[in-house]
């Protein structure tokens, strides 16, 4: 066990920084359910940290592939109007956003 | 051929009616794709209403390779919302309903592709698996589910779920028929960095040429009691079976088999919480209509109405253990776990070809019945480490549960090493030829 294992507690405050980070808008009932279900699933994370990983290297990925680069040969690619299809809001030959800048800045 | 007819199961998205006349070692056969693999034919949604009316501008690899071959693709499989589920209830197109009993799930995510293929609407599915996605559905369902050695088919095209775990593999109502497939949709792709560069082997050559002395491991972990008696018990005939076909059980052990899941849920939501980052709904996806004064609350509101409740939930905790002052505790720590899963199975396979056990601990479970997220995680808990390891692993049917009332199909987990999928296909199809449970249907039993 390792001796700062502890119990993972959630807060409101705290998820919703998560969901922040997450660019997620979430009313504050959704905080809260998603406070009580993220809590029952650390609950279940936190057994890891009865093992021993101390020394044992992290693993990221399952192949042992190194870095694997192809030759830098032009090859096919989507024409603008493919690339436009998808779009929700179209202006011209762009993608529509809502005003970025504020008139102050 | 078999051709798609009425869908009571919710199990297409869309079908399509053209049929193939092109030659191939697949001509004549008919075969459904998940719909979060992308096809220039028709729409790919995921299950989401982030990718409502997505026309895909190429087709993933899988799909070109099964084309050149001369199958017939009859349409998009429903599937839980990003893979993410393992009861396709969390589906934006509503849930996907088992043909053996319609008031119970299918399993999930890939449930629609498994449901396919158990109702002879096809005679082939593509599904992917990042913890169990094609095997427990499979399981569920009464066919045959193989996810093959991570790194034999092609991920372009597989919209990403958690890129490290996930891989596409075939449901098939016959071993034969998933080796076929795979001979077809497996092998280097230069699109998928993480693609195996060596020659795929031949699975289907020798597949029905029995495997002399065979060596099964049986880890204790995996006959728990939390198992449904009527699951242990198929398993423990499958075991009887494989002896009189000249098997040798040795004992293994996979003592982390226990804290599988707890690493899959942080490692899968961690990946996924950074690679559906790019659904902001300026490009392509949902886009509010609710008026927003700047882009941080477009990108919030368009991704709060596009997912569902799952995916919001995967991607807070995926963001949460990635966030800094928390990456080393969980994140790290959990890779570190993910060696010991390698390093445990690595021993195990020292001493045996193949390990079995249940693909899930019970047979398919009702509709509505699992509403907290930790008790429908922990349906994996035999098939995530698979996907963490990277090795190979099918469902094949091994007997029925009647312990609900009704007629359920139970399926046999059955996981090889490293690029070794000739050898579990062939373990497998032993058990097929030996046995007569793949060849029942749910009409039969209706």
């Amino acid at each position: 066990m390792n001796e700062n294992a502890s119990e993972t507690t959630l807060t409101d405050e705290a998820v919703a920084h998560v969901a922040h980070l997450s660019r997620l808008a979430l009313t504050p009932e959704d905080v809260t359910k998603a406070k009580d279900d993220l809590t029952a699933i650390f609950t279940h994370i936190d057994r890891l940290r009865s093992i021993a990983t101390q020394d044992v290297e992290p693993l990221d990925h399952p192949t042992e592939l190194k870095n694997h680069i192809r030759s830098d040969d032009v090859g096919n690619s989507l024409s603008q109007e493919q690339v436009l299809a998808n779009a929700p809001a179209v202006k011209d030959v762009y993608f529509d956003v809502p005003k970025v800048l504020s008139e102050s800045s | 051929m078999t051709i798609v007819t009425a869908d009571r199961y919710n199990a297409f998205h869309e079908v399509w009616d053209e049929i193939s006349h092109a030659e191939g070692t697949l001509a004549g056969m008919t075969i459904a794709i998940k719909d979060n693999i992308v096809t220039k034919t028709g729409t790919t949604t995921c299950g989401s209403r982030m990718l409502e009316g997505y026309k895909s501008p190429f087709d993933a690899t899988v799909v070109s390779r099964l084309q050149n071959a001369g199958a017939t693709l009859v349409g998009k499989t429903n599937c839980d919302e990003f893979a993410m589920g393992s009861s396709t209830e969390h589906c934006a197109w509503g849930p996907v309903r088992n043909p053996w009993d319609e008031t119970r799930v299918p399993g999930g995510s890939s449930g629609g592709s498994a449901v396919a293929v158990a109702a002879r609407l096809c005679d082939c599915a593509l599904g992917s698996d990042t913890g169990g996605s094609i095997r427990q559905p499979a399981a569920f369902c009464g066919v045959v589910g193989y996810k093959p050695t991570y790194g034999t088919v092609s991920r372009y095209g597989l919209v990403a779920f958690a890129s490290s775990l996930d891989q596409i593999g075939t449901f098939s109502t016959t071993v034969e028929d998933a080796a076929r497939v795979t001979q077809v949709i497996g092998g280097y792709d230069e699109l998928d960095s993480t693609s195996n560069p060596e020659p795929l082997p031949n699975v289907t050559s020798e597949l029905r040429t029995p495997i002399n002395n065979l060596r099964i491991g049986v880890p204790s972990q995996y006959l728990g009691e939390n198992n449904e008696p009527a699951v242990t018990e198929a398993v423990l005939q499958a075991i009887e079976t494989y002896k009189e076909l000249g098997a040798t059980i040795v004992d293994v052990e996979l003592p982390l088999t226990d804290v599988g899941i707890s690493t899959y849920y942080v490692l899968a939501p961690a990946e996924a919480s950074s690679n559906l980052a790019r659904y902001d709904g300026i490009r392509y996806g949902h886009r509010t209509s609710e008026p927003c004064t700047d882009l941080f609350e477009l990108y919030a509101k368009n991704r709060a109405e596009g997912f569902g409740e799952e995916v919001k939930r995967r991607i807070m905790l995926g963001t949460y253990v990635l966030s800094s002052g928390y990456y080393d505790a969980y994140y790290n720590n959990a890779l570190r776990v993910r060696r010991l899963i390698c390093q445990e199975y690595q021993q195990a396979f020292h001493k045996c070809d193949v390990i079995l056990g249940p693909t899930a601990p019970t047979a398919a479970f009702k509709i509505g019945e699992k509403t907290d997220p930790v008790s429908m995680y922990l349906n994996d808990v035999y098939t995530a480490n698979t996907n963490i390891a990277g090795i190979c692993g099918i469902s094949i049917p091994c007997g029925f549960s009647e312990e609900h009332g009704v007629k359920l199909p139970v399926g046999l987990h059955l996981q090889s090493a490293w690029h070794d999928d000739a050898t579990l296909l062939r373990a497998a199809q032993m058990f097929e030829t030996a046995t007569p449970f793949h060849l029942e249907t749910p009409e039969q039993s209706s």
